[in-house]
């Protein structure tokens, strides 16, 4: 089998699969799956930043935490539990808790910092902000690093303390954000009159349509123009600077698109699982995002996207029987280590290296010529 | 004031023993050990067994976690570090996942609970460890209370300190040391042994790891977790102090803990924590090598 032909009908298998699998699945692993391909587009910011532009990212969980609470805030406000509490406007219930006695009920004044809240009773509103925060935060600290040419390990370093920092500002912030709780009991998410029940197909077929939008997206930036100076600049930063391109421009522009398309991530998140809390921002989430992408392929937009969802299936099936629980964590960290030992390019790159051998015979040399050169870019053509 | 500094610093010492192992592996051999704080937390595991089980003194305690935390990290280098130099985001990635499974190892009791079996001292549970009346009077000394084990954890890191110091700029090893991080390849044409140079030090820097987890183990409980913030701590410790440079490392854990501490004081514990993090962003922003960066290398 050629290999273009191996790809095209292995993407039309993943598309088949992903229309029924609703039909196959009961309402809890639906929503489940849902969940795991919010997971998977992080996989799919993670190979842009990281397999495509060289910025390990170690603070990915930032976007993906600001996303999910953006939206979550205006959830939060359409909820019923907001307007229990009989004020004239939707006043989230840990705030009536926390309000000092005789505050005003009100949500200009009720806590300090509580007028934060205002905008986000309108819904879009919230779900721009999902989008424009994650990508001004990038724009800015992505402008600042990349000016001051800051690269390898201190950009991981750099945007771990990030994460880190406002994941103690987020906690610590109790009156705004509900701390340690995070933000819990939220309304169905709605938009134009159709509301996503996240135990419906319907969500299901949303996340499914973004993931897809976005492998396409991804696709499409990383094979252009752009995306082949972004390769160079990751090879080698000193030539790509040399031969003339803005290279700082390049990166950020790219570190904010991982950013809007973890911040995307997020806001599915939370219509699918309905909370947000500050565990989003915490290392080991960041960190497990950077192992999907590693053991899926960090150079395949598609092998990240497969591999977020892959492991995150196996540990949530693994995490349903108690005596596998313990062992699964073993399991991952070995085959975590064993994928940066034995497969550095992924399973994506293993998968290229065996179509390439299959397809070695009956391809005369000069059509195996560009194939070769089209592997050694280390991506699968198309999605 | 005076009591809050000594508090700093005694916090300061810790982070300095476990940045000191981090800065060698790292400065010298181009390795991220993200495992670095489960080898404290393995420190601190030693000493409750240990006490528990076979009645060792507390202070007899630090060798033998030197040996236990040093043993681990010479496989460690053996077995895996060894495959991934020059890949040093690689050695951040596996090194994490080893991580990863040395806590779960401690959390089922290094797998006897898969049989049933559980040990006391193991296993998720919180663990503490008792520290001999000597080290816990308060001394006073000029109107000025020393509590005695904060100085005694003082006191350690120094002599520590000083071991180090001499190991690397006072022995042969040392000299073969500091010629492998200077260029491995001219090093190892000048006939030094870069593979066992490496795995030495990598097996010291894992001991001074075990020794951070025994003192630490007398300040706060003991649980599988422990070790995950440290590793963050000390690497960002490592980062502003300038990679390979001991003296940098010296220098920022000194200043990053006591800011820690002051600000602790004025505000709250989760605010100092942001305001190192902040500096620590701002610093590496503004000098990208550190502040005490090795030159020409």
């Amino acid at each position: 089998m050629k290999p273009r032909v191996a790809m095209g009908v292995g993407s039309v298998l993943l598309i088949a699969l992903a229309l029924v699998l609703p039909a196959m699945l009961g309402a809890l692993w639906l929503n489940r799956v849902a969940q795991f391909m919010t997971y998977g587009i992080l996989g799919v910011a993670m190979a842009i930043a990281w397999g495509y532009a060289g910025i390990l990212n170690l603070g990915q969980g930032l976007y993906f935490g600001i996303g999910a609470y953006m939206l979550a805030m205006s959830l939060k406000l359409a909820a019923p539990g907001s307007l229990e509490g009989g004020t004239p406007m939707p006043i989230p219930d840990f705030m009536l808790w926390n309000a000092a006695p005789g505050a005003p009920q009100d949500l200009c004044c009720i806590t300090s910092g509580s007028f934060l809240w205002i905008p986000f009773q309108r819904e879009w509103f919230g779900v721009l902000m999902g989008v424009v925060v994650p990508a001004v935060v990038a724009l800015g600290i992505g402008y600042t690093m990349f000016r001051a040419r800051v690269s390898g390990v201190y950009v991981a370093i750099i945007t771990l303390a990030l994460a880190l920092l406002a994941r103690l500002v987020l906690i610590d912030a109790q009156p705004v954000t509900n701390g340690f709780n995070g933000l819990t009991s939220l309304s169905f998410f709605s938009i134009g009159g159709i509301t996503f029940d996240p135990y419906q197909p319907r969500t299901y077929y949303l996340v499914v349509g973004v993931l897809a939008l976005s492998l396409v997206l991804a696709q499409w930036l990383v094979s252009s123009r752009a995306g082949l100076i972004l390769q160079a600049i990751r090879d080698d930063e000193n030539r790509t600077r040399y031969l003339g391109y803005n290279v700082a421009s390049y990166q950020v522009f790219f570190f904010v698109v991982s950013a809007v398309l973890a911040g995307t991530a997020g806001m599915l998140y939370v219509v699918t699982a309905q909370f947000a809390s500050p565990t989003f921002l915490d290392v080991a989430f960041s960190l497990s995002m950077v192992v999907w992408a590693a053991v899926g392929g960090r150079n395949s937009v598609v092998g990240a996207c497969l591999g977020a969802i892959g492991l995150s299936v196996l540990s949530s099936a693994a995490s349903e029987t108690p005596a596998l629980l313990n062992a699964w964590q073993l399991v991952l960290g070995a085959i975590f280590i064993g994928a940066v030992l034995f497969l550095p390019r992924g399973l994506a790159g293993v998968f290229n290296d065996l179509l390439r051998r299959h397809a070695a015979p009956d391809t005369s040399r000069a059509a195996s010529a560009p194939l070769a050169a089209s592997g050694a870019r280390a991506t699968i053509p198309g999605q | 004031m005076a009591e809050i500094i000594f508090i700093g610093l005694s916090l300061a010492s810790i982070l300095l023993l476990v940045a000191l192992g981090l800065a060698i592996t790292y400065g010298a051999m181009g390795v991220i050990n993200m495992a670095h704080g489960e080898l404290v937390m393995l420190g601190a595991y030693t000493a409750v067994l240990a006490i528990r089980y076979l009645d060792v003194p507390f202070v007899l305690c630090m060798p033998l976690a030197f040996l236990v935390s040093g043993t681990i990290g010479y496989a460690t280098e053996r077995l895996l570090v060894r495959h991934l130099y020059g890949r040093l985001i690689d050695t951040l990635l596996a090194t994490w996942g080893l991580s990863y499974i040395l806590i779960q190892l401690v959390r089922v009791d290094f797998g006897l609970a898969f049989l049933g079996i559980n040990v006391p001292g193991l296993g998720p549970g919180l663990q503490n460890v008792p520290i001999p009346a000597y080290l816990t009077r308060p001394i006073l000394i000029g109107g000025f209370h020393f509590q005695t084990y904060r100085s005694f954890i003082i006191l350690v890191a120094l002599l520590l300190l000083l071991l180090t110091w001499w190991l690397i700029f006072r022995t042969s090893y040392g000299m073969q040391l500091r010629a492998v991080s200077a260029n491995r390849n001219t090093a190892a044409c000048c006939g030094v042994n870069d593979r066992r140079v490496n795995a030495w030090t990598f097996a010291y820097g894992s001991g001074l790891a075990g020794v951070a987890g025994v003192l630490l183990s007398g300040l706060q409980t003991v649980d599988p977790d422990m070790g995950t913030h440290l590793v963050i701590d000390g690497f960002l410790v490592v980062v502003v102090g300038g990679v390979g440079s001991i003296l940098g490392a010296i220098a920022s854990s000194a200043v990053l803990g006591e800011i820690n501490g002051l600000v602790a004081l004025w505000w709250n514990d989760t605010v100092a924590r942001a305001a190192v993090f902040a500096l620590v962003i701002a610093i590496i922003i503004v000098r990208p090598r550190g502040l005490f960066a090795l030159r020409g290398r």
